[in-house]
């Protein structure tokens, strides 16, 4: 068995359209190269999957690099759902808020958007309408071809979700998209939620490690036992398996400062879902890009990516564009405060901030506490004309971010119409800067453009 | 959006008055604070708040009960009844009303920091076993909360909320923003029992709290700056804010 460097893991993750670090490489090309070798790297981890040789994994790291010597640093765009929903709470609203994220994934899909996200939250009036993101998903399959599909993310916690569903969901969702899926952790940070389902706030860290932990091992393994804190289970074969091989790229999603370091440790990508300024998102991913390269995985692949969230609205007039897209960021804002946050409601070490809008308050507050102040725009936002956003998407490009997802509306105060003219003037103006047209024009993921290891089985 | 629908001159019926803002900070010392948040429902969750106020989600209600060893006031004890809120997108305790054991504390939590207070018998007792708190109001059981098996916390695990009192101010009739400022030197979470509340009491028939969520036992010093924001209370706090 030879000993998988995390670095050598980083290449497996470039697969995934990330971060390869070519000395890394050359050094690793330069090594005695033992044989055979396991994906998922030696020491105590129990997930196995397809035995690769050594020199397949060269050629493929080589192929991957000459591919990625173009797509290799381009920036990831996604859009991300919450289904935020206007009130009065009707069903006619609610509808065209679903159809109205549809239509948007198709279109983002025809543009060229690397990924569609989707929430899942509960009880989250107004803010957050997603709470089966699972069927939102499997309809964005349905109707896209290229484009990869998040969960951003899945509940970790046994109350809301059984980790075998989970397992079987994603499997299944994997398999109806061609392999597009991706799957995001979170382990939920309001009371409103957890206290719906009666979920001991203490426990949820634990829960979430137990499920990233466990996961891999269903996807993979054809006898799944497990004996553990928040759910045991006797041997089964947990069906389907994913399509792809391992499994899906895994993430987790983060909220909290210091969760970007239990991504790292773990070799699961970091999903941004509240906003931070630059310096302190540099910071972050810095730290997590050092913290990465000594993980123990918990599963077949290493996934390095650092993807943050944004708001998205451009206009080719600046001023036109903030008069419309700061509202919205503002409403979305003013309704994610109106949730009951977890640690506002139940003293506990597991959480430590104010979830989504607590980091912000809490830098604003050593200020001052002018309850005047909205959160505003903080630095950084994606809301102006195609110069500024291309200027402001530079700087996260520059401080190591490698995927940038979009909020699109919220409460549906921008209409559609504008959502739509908004997402194609991005994809006209500002994606080529950041992009080939080829790349644009390749296919993602498709069954005939996996890598050759990717469903090697079939 | 969801905003308070109370009437403003109704909840003003009792409102304090501030005759002018204090200018240096308020320190209260060996202060042991309980703090109890429960659920309400959510029918009312509306109207028991001012139109500049957004209820929270779910409707939320928090019980204070503090003794105070050294303050300005001297020694005394009071309990606070707060309304889950955000002022803007500050989370924030709405006062209905406050209940305190001595005549001094009374008067100077009307005019310093505008409480609506009221005198009443307050049986607090906290031991290495639990917490008790009683408030009696003309012979009346208004509120009581049974607490046991202490579990110590952190010092900076338990949060507490800046509080708005809804009184008349130089300003005029204005909520007024207190930013407390606790330090903890010793925390405990609590498993605990709702016994007894008496909605009228705590200033509003339609206080409804169903299910206790938490309880916690802090021993910390509390430190009271200046008053800096007041608020309009039947404007959201965004453009019906005021500096002191």
């Amino acid at each position: 068995m030879v000993d998988i460097t995390p670095m050598s893991f980083s290449l497996f993750s470039g697969i995934w359209g990330l971060y390869v670090d070519v000395k890394s490489l050359i050094k690793m090309a330069l090594q005695p190269m033992p044989y055979p070798v396991d994906w998922c790297g030696g020491g105590d981890n129990p997930v196995k999957g397809p035995t690769l040789q050594l020199s397949d994994i060269m050629k493929t790291n080589r192929r991957t690099i000459r591919s990625y010597e173009k797509r290799i640093w381009f920036l990831k765009f996604g859009i991300f759902f919450e289904l935020s929903t206007p009130r009065p709470l009707t069903r006619q609203n609610e509808w065209q808020v679903y159809h109205n994220g549809l239509e948007q994934c198709r279109l983002a899909d025809e543009l060229g958007f690397d990924h569609v996200w989707a929430v899942e939250h509960h009880f989250l009036e107004e803010y957050s309408h997603c709470s089966s993101p699972e069927v939102f998903l499997s309809a964005v399959a349905a109707q896209t071809r290229r484009i990869r599909i998040g969960h951003g993310a899945v509940v970790c916690v046994p109350e809301m979700n059984h980790p075998v569903r989970v397992a079987e969901r994603a499997a299944a969702l994997d398999i109806i998209s061609n392999g597009r899926l991706e799957v995001g952790t979170a382990r939920s940070s309001t009371w409103t939620e957890l206290g719906g389902f009666q979920v001991n706030p203490d426990d949820t860290k634990k829960t979430w490690d137990e499920f990233c932990r466990v996961l891999p091992k269903m996807w993979t393994q054809e006898e799944f036992e497990w004996q553990g804190k928040g759910f045991s289970m006797p041997s089964r074969n947990v069906l389907p398996k994913p399509y792809q091989n391992p499994h899906p790229p895994m993430w987790v999603t983060v909220t909290t400062p210091g969760t970007e370091l239990d991504a790292a440790d773990r070799g699961l990508g970091c999903l941004g879902v509240s906003a931070a300024g630059y310096e302190e998102q540099e910071r972050r991913t810095k730290e997590y890009h050092r913290r990465i390269q000594l993980c123990d995985p918990v599963g077949g692949v290493i996934n390095d990516q650092v993807h943050t969230m944004n708001f998205l609205y451009c206009d080719e007039d600046y001023r036109k564009a903030r008069d419309i897209g700061v509202p919205m960021v503002n409403a979305f804002n003013v309704a994610n405060t109106h949730l009951y946050w977890t640690r506002e409601a139940y003293p506990t070490r597991a959480y430590q901030t104010l979830g989504n809008a607590g980091a912000g308050m809490k830098a604003k507050k050593a200020a001052v506490d002018d309850p005047s102040l909205a959160k505003g725009l903080p630095e950084g936002v994606g809301v102006g004309d195609p110069e500024h956003l291309i200027n402001t998407i530079k700087k996260w490009e520059e401080i190591g971010v490698t995927g940038i997802n979009f909020l699109l509306n919220a409460m549906e105060m921008v209409p559609q119409e504008q959502v739509l003219a908004s997402m194609k003037l991005f994809a006209k103006e500002v994606m080529p800067r950041f992009r080939s047209k080829e790349d644009l024009a390749a296919p993602v993921y498709t069954p005939t453009s996996l890598p050759a290891f990717v469903g090697a089985e079939k | 959006m969801i905003v308070g629908s109370a009437n403003i001159e109704t909840l003003a019926e009792d409102a304090a008055t501030i005759e002018s803002f204090g200018t240096s900070e308020i320190v209260f010392e060996d202060v042991v604070c309980f703090q109890m948040t429960m659920e309400m429902r959510n029918q009312a969750r509306e109207a028991v708040l001012p139109k500049g106020l957004h209820p929270t989600v779910p409707a939320t209600l928090s019980m204070q009960a503090w003794e105070i060893g050294r303050s300005p006031f001297g020694e005394f004890k009071m309990v606070v009844c707060r309304i889950g809120c955000r002022s803007g997108v500050r989370a924030r305790g709405y006062s209905t009303r406050v209940y305190t054991n001595t005549q001094i504390a009374a008067t100077a939590l009307k005019q310093e920091f505008g409480f609506s207070t009221q005198l009443a018998e307050i049986d607090f007792r906290h031991s290495f076993d639990g917490t008790d708190v009683k408030v009696i109001f003309e012979s009346r059981v208004i509120f009581e909360a049974a607490c046991l098996d202490p579990e110590p916390m952190s010092n900076s695990d338990v949060q507490y909320t800046g509080t708005l009192n809804l009184a008349h101010t130089p300003n005029g009739l204005r909520l007024v923003q207190l930013e407390a400022h606790h330090v903890a030197s010793q925390v405990e979470r609590l498993s605990s029992r709702l016994l007894s509340f008496d909605s009228e009491a705590w200033g509003n028939s339609l206080l409804d709290p169903y299910t206790v969520v938490s309880a916690s036992l802090a021993y910390e010093t509390v430190t009271f700056p200046p008053v800096r924001f007041v608020c309009k209370p039947d404007e959201l706090a965004f453009t019906g804010t005021e500096s002191v």
